[in-house]
């Protein structure tokens, strides 16, 4: 019982792509499911949101939901946030309403998930337009720090950080997934906020 | 869609063909306008335009021979696919791919001047032999290809009329080609470019809905009367006449800014939707107990299910994830309640609305279905944002990017059809106005959230509270997204538009009045809303009297009080309707918890009671209640409301930390404040009285006062007799207030009185209680010990 076997089939991390519009939810997202150039992009596709990813030597696939293009529907907003397990908050640099609304996006994850600890990246993007800066770092980090989460800015321009802010919540996600297998109550207890910080690195097994 | 992929490919190839044969018959000048296959041979890269697997790889490739061209080469292009009699021969959809995408790169002018450029100054060297090139001459090469110019332009204005009746400097375009076909008296030319009878398109202009057509049938507008289907039906119409309405430019700009301003059609919709979704858990939530709210789900679960024949994916969209929010999907013993079937068609639906495969199973539903339908907006902006941030609009060269041009047709293919087509439902303005008035809800996500957790708390104690952070931020406002809310205007057009609606169906005998009873009725589509006579009876009493109808007094309401009572109602928050102010309370009778039915024990304090709506219950109860607050009177509160109780009020409202009557007293109290209110108004129009009476006695002017119902209104306009009379009599009314007044205060003094004595009293029964209990424990103790005592030796 203490060691189960592995499931045979690669793990799948959903994530999910919050945030204003305009901040580069999109960008973000395709230039890290296509490394390349892109020249023909279906977005129609079934598995275009979907990519296999060697996570610490381990085979891995990512399950990106972008929810641009949708940041109005308040109302079904819900509906997308249950369906995640990490979430990268997204705002630009350039723009302080965007950066304001993710308290707003932050407060309704954790809401619908019911769990502080939830795996949950703050994304400064657009790191690239400097000149235009409106957040400064201190207060994205500041904010970052409230919420006992990490800050990464970004360029989906220029490909700073893209993969480590996916990387990093995919990292979460696993941590958090095997911390709740590993619970003696097979059960899912997502409730064990206060025990422990939150943040480790590695699981001891 | 993807078999518009596919035909593009194959047209492309085949066009290209075509296209190198006609450059090698010209003469074979190389081509520097359009890319072709030399970059392609480098791009090892799969097509992506067709996608319906390798076998058909070959054809791919050959598709990709356009990938990107100049405009004028486009403009070429589209002529090149119409033969000289007018027909498509190779393929159909590039032509119209062109007319719907070309406004993502250039105006719509720019692209008819290109048409008229190839029309005037085509190189005469086609028509080889010795010709005149004469309009009619149908051997003349020129001629004939300014032939299948006229038929491409003609191809244009009947596949999307709409551009030219919108868009008048195309209009102007076109009307100088027509001109130049004049000159060249060829008249076939001239009615094919001709575009005077074009239908108009003023609906697209127009941002808000108008009511076209008034029906004469009755029908219910009462929501537990409704058919699923025809709440289906008319949502559907609804969102028909919304989505249609925004326009291509409309969804270019969403796509390249992200953002809703400057786009009032797209927010229109997406207002709707929103509120959709809000009104179905604010229906479902507004039922007290789980068996109506199973009940209301189930109602939604069948307008899902009709929505679904109807293809209005949209409102499907909407419904179904106002119906799976957390707030309603929390709710589990409203879940116990629920048919299997029911429970099952929700899954389904859910199912194939989820976002899983990027909207996979939605996709294929969409795609197979034939006729009217309404797509998931959200769905398909997200696509054209991700096309938009995907692929460039130019490649190197500055060519125009083919290839996103025909991605971004599939898209839009989906969006615009709706602007062709129309639901063959019969629209029901009436319904169509109780709708949009009962859809625009102005609650937040977190008053839902606080009022489902409310309906049902949650099942263990120990379960943390929301974490909901201690200081709200300022700039929460800004981002909440659209909430549904309508300026002050069109909420009263839209209320008028509603109570017109009702009037018709209701008030039978055309006097302009219905019954309360009917109006409930028609409340009982609005969540939270109290009955008439409740929400401010004060309020309209005055105000009836003001508008000297206090013959309808008896239970008939007018259409002005009725809109005033919606546009009221809509700045009626929920939040006040639920949250309770409770202070502790000493009961002196048995009382029992509102909430979990237990009697409130002990001596003092036993419990806690609102200040406003008087209910009562355990300390640990207070923050489950589920008993909306109705401050002003409620049905049950019985006929206090004449004004010669103002002492019995007054004596139970002083009553207030001893209480004797658990039930109505805090509506009570309110009513008093509102009358002292009135009273003081009086008194201060009685002052207003005599000044300017005095004033105005040598003018021989005169003021009327209407002591009874007046609030601040005085005519000047009877005699100084008459003044006078009023003056004394206004003088006699005060001296009369002022005794009362006074009685009230001994009333009051007696009845602080008497809470002093019960008070004393509590103190000496607690004192009683206290020495009985401390005697008993010591006769318990005494005899414990004893017990010890006596045991003690046995054991050892």
């Amino acid at each position: 019982m203490a060691s189960k076997p592995k499931p045979p089939q690669m793990a799948l991390h959903k994530v999910i792509m919050v945030g204003s519009g305009g901040v580069g939810k999109s960008a973000l997202t395709l230039q890290f499911m296509y490394d390349e150039f892109v020249e023909d992009y279906e977005p129609t596709k079934a598995d275009s949101y979907r990519k296999k990813v060697v996570l610490d030597g381990e085979e891995v696939q990512i399950d990106i939901l972008d929810t641009a293009g949708q940041e109005d529907y308040a109302a079904i907003r819900d509906n997308y946030f249950r369906s995640g397990e990490g979430f990268l908050c997204v705002f630009s640099i350039t723009e302080q309403e965007s950066f304001a609304a993710t308290a707003d996006f932050r407060e309704q994850i954790l809401r619908v998930k019911n769990d502080e600890n939830i795996p949950f990246l703050l994304v400064g993007n657009k790191c690239d337009l400097f000149d235009k800066r409106q957040v400064t770092i201190e207060t994205a980090t500041a904010k970052a720090g409230e919420w006992n989460v990490p800050y990464v800015e970004t360029s989906a321009k220029t490909r700073q950080n893209v993969d480590k802010v996916f990387f990093d919540l995919m990292c979460e996600i696993r941590d958090r997934k095997k911390e709740e297998t590993a619970k003696p109550d097979g059960k899912k207890n997502k409730k064990t906020k206060k025990e422990g910080k939150r943040k480790k690195k590695c699981v001891i097994l | 869609m993807k078999q518009y992929g596919v035909e593009m490919a194959r047209f492309t190839s085949a066009k290209m063909n075509k296209f190198r044969r006609k450059l090698s018959s010209l003469g074979g000048s190389t081509d520097k306008d359009a890319v072709v296959s030399k970059i392609e041979l480098q791009n090892r890269r799969l097509s992506s335009i067709s996608a319906n697997g390798m076998d058909e790889e070959k054809l791919i490739v050959k598709g990709q021979l356009i990938k990107a061209a100049s405009l004028e080469k486009l403009a070429m292009l589209c002529v090149d696919c119409f033969d000289d009699a007018g027909e498509l021969h190779d393929n159909p959809f590039f032509p119209r791919m062109v007319f719907l995408m070309h406004k993502w790169f250039v105006s719509s002018e720019e692209l008819a001047a290109l048409f008229i450029n190839l029309y005037q100054t085509r190189d005469k060297s086609i028509c080889k032999s010795p010709c005149q090139h004469k309009p009619l001459d149908q051997n003349c090469r020129l001629n004939r290809f300014k032939t299948r110019v006229c038929y491409t332009v003609r191809s244009w204005i009947s596949e999307f009329p709409m551009h030219f009746d919108l868009d008048p400097s195309l209009a102007r375009e076109i009307r100088s080609l027509q001109e130049l076909t004049c000159k060249d008296s060829a008249n076939n030319h001239k009615l094919l470019v001709d575009i005077s009878n074009l239908p108009s398109y003023d609906w697209m202009r127009a941002v808000s809905v108008r009511n076209s057509v008034k029906r004469s049938h009755k029908v219910s507008l009462v929501f537990d009367h409704l058919e699923p289907h025809e709440l289906a039906e008319q949502i559907t119409v609804l969102e028909y006449k919304i989505f249609r309405r925004i326009s291509f430019s409309d969804f270019r700009n969403y796509a390249i800014h992200g953002k809703l301003q400057d786009n009032p059609r797209l927010e229109r919709s997406i207002m709707l939707f929103n509120g959709l979704s809000l009104w179905v858990q604010c229906m479902v939530l507004s039922k007290s107990t789980p068996q109506y709210r199973a009940q209301v789900i189930t109602k939604f679960v069948n307008v899902a299910k009709a929505l679904r024949q109807l293809q209005n994916f949209n409102s499907l969209m909407a419904v179904v994830g106002g119906l799976s929010h957390s707030s309603i999907a929390r709710l589990t013993k409203t879940a116990s309640h629920l048919p299997a079937e029911i429970n099952k068609a929700l899954h389904e639906m859910t199912e194939m609305l989820s976002s899983n495969g990027n909207f996979a199973n939605y996709r294929k539903q969409l795609s197979e279905c034939k006729g009217f339908k309404i797509p998931i907006l959200g769905v398909h902006l997200k696509d054209l944002i991700a096309l938009h941030t995907a692929l460039h609009d130019k490649v190197e060269n500055g060519l125009l990017n083919i290839r996103k041009m025909a991605q971004l047709a599939v898209v839009f293919n989906e969006l615009i059809q709706l602007q062709s087509t129309s639901p063959d439902i019969e629209a029901n303005m009436d319904l169509i106005n109780t709708l949009k008035v009962s859809l625009d809800l102005q609650y937040s996500e977190e008053e839902i959230y606080e009022l489902s957790l409310a309906r049902e708390p949650r099942e263990s104690a120990s379960a943390p509270p929301t974490p909901i952070p201690s200081e709200k931020p300022v700039f929460a406002d800004w981002a909440s997204g659209i909430t549904p809310t309508l300026d002050s205007d069109t909420l009263k057009k839209h209320v008028h538009a509603m109570v017109e609606a009702v009037y018709k169906n209701y008030d039978h005998d055309r006097d302009g009045y219905i019954s309360h009873q009917e109006f409930d009725s028609i409340a009982g589509n609005f969540p939270f809303i109290d009955s008439f006579g409740i929400l401010d009876a004060d309020h309209f009493a005055r105000q009836l009297k003001t508008f000297d109808e206090v013959k309808h007094v008896d239970g008939m309401i007018s259409k002005e009080e009725m809109k005033m009572y919606f546009i009221r109602a809509n700045c009626h928050a929920l939040s006040c309707g639920f949250r309770h102010d409770f202070v502790e309370t000493t009961y002196f009778k048995p009382t029992y918890c509102e909430h979990c039915s237990g009697l409130l024990w002990g001596l003092i304090k036993q419990g806690w009671k609102c200040r406003d709506c008087a209910i009562s219950c355990h300390k640990h109860c207070k923050e489950l209640v589920v008993v909306e607050c109705r401050p002003r009177g409620s049905v049950s509160s019985g006929p206090q409301s004449s004004n010669t109780s103002l002492l019995q009020d007054t004596d139970t409202s002083r009553a207030t930390s001893a209480d004797e009557q658990p039930s109505p007293r805090g509506t009570e109290r309110r009513r008093q404040s509102s009358r002292l209110r009135h009273l003081a108004s009086v008194h201060q129009s009685t002052q207003t009285v005599k000044d300017s009476g005095i004033s105005l006695m040598d003018s021989a002017s005169s003021v009327n006062l209407n002591l009874e119902y007046n609030d601040d209104e005085v005519f000047v306009d009877e005699d100084v007799s008459s003044l006078r009379d009023r003056l004394r009599q206004s003088e006699e009314a005060r001296a009369k207030l002022a005794s009362e007044n006074k009685m009230l205060q001994t009333e009051l003094a007696s009845a602080h009185d008497r809470i002093k004595l019960l008070q004393s009293h509590i103190g000496q029964i607690r004192q009683h209680t206290v020495s009985f209990i401390l005697d008993q424990m010591d006769i318990l103790k005494m005899q414990r010990d004893t017990e010890c005592f006596t045991d003690l030796p046995g054991t050892k």
